[in-house]
């Protein structure tokens, strides 16, 4: 099995049952703040298989990053784009967000902002430690 | 016999030793100095004798453990982590699957994933997994 392949379903796998467990939290506070909200045995299933693939493709496609032969344009956005599918697909699916043009465009704009601020913040302390490390190395 | 260190950060570290004979005080230094550890790697079903001190990293790909030199990946017949008890405190261990000769890295960099990746002098990539992070600090002094 091809090494990237194989790196990707084993990181989907230890982290996708993160994605329920997530779900399940934030539908006991919406519960806790709202008496009246209630959802149906399909709902929570939908709900269940959709955050479990949802945390698994987010785990899985770290990888991507490390296919050595990828430019880093290429290997970001690749990274990007299938964490923006699979986020909207889940939301649509469990009807999250509503299926309308308006709708979306904030939610895509939503979505770019968070990815490359967490993208910014990561990168920019883990480049901080291997300027460190190079220092080390050069002393 | 007398000893004598000199800090000059602008020359090539070397020892020089001034003996009547070759001691056994010689021979530790010798085996001190030059890291003669020697493994047999398989280039193919050819056996070729390596030192230690010129592997850059050893790494899993496939179930097979290779020994990766200044030129060519010799397959071993030793697992990761009997390597990992032979190896000196030159050698860290940057991810599940590779032990790193300190030596040979050439630089750190932050990859795009927020992993810190290492390329080793003769242009080899590997990365820094997030839990051999607080090892590699230690090890460089950090």
């Amino acid at each position: 099995m091809n090494r990237y392949l194989k790196d990707f379903l084993y990181r989907g796998l230890i982290f996708g049952g993160f994605g329920p467990i997530v779900v399940a939290i934030v539908f006991m506070c919406i519960s806790l703040a709202d008496r009246g909200f209630s959802l149906t045995a399909s709902q929570i299933l939908l709900a269940t298989v959709s955050s479990y693939l949802l945390a698994f493709i987010q785990a899985g496609v770290t990888v991507f990053n490390q296919i050595e032969h990828w430019s880093t344009v290429k290997s970001l956005l690749c990274h990007f784009v299938t964490l923006y599918a699979a986020y909207s697909v889940c939301y649509v699916v469990n009807s999250w967000i509503p299926f309308e043009p308006m709708v979306l465009v904030i939610f895509s704009a939503v979505f770019v902002l968070l990815f490359f601020v967490i993208w910014g913040i990561v990168y920019l302390s883990v480049r901080a430690t291997s300027k460190r490390l190079n220092s080390q190395l050069k002393g | 016999m007398k000893f004598r260190l000199f800090i000059d950060r602008g020359r090539e570290e070397e020892v020089i030793v001034y003996a009547h004979e070759k001691s056994r005080l010689v021979s530790s230094i010798e085996k001190l100095v030059s890291d003669n550890t020697e493994l047999i790697g398989y280039n193919g079903k050819t056996a070729v004798r390596i030192n230690l001190c010129e592997v850059y990293c050893f790494v899993t790909e496939r179930n097979k453990v290779y020994a990766v030199t200044e030129k060519e990946k010799l397959q071993m017949k030793l697992r990761l982590y009997q390597l990992e008890e032979i190896a000196d405190e030159n050698f860290v261990k940057i991810n599940q699957s590779c032990i790193a000769n300190i030596r040979m890295i050439g630089r750190f960099d932050a990859s795009v994933s927020g992993t810190m990746r290492v390329v080793f002098k003769n242009g080899y990539t590997d990365y820094v997994s997030r839990r051999q992070m607080k090892t590699v600090k230690e090890r460089l002094g950090l």
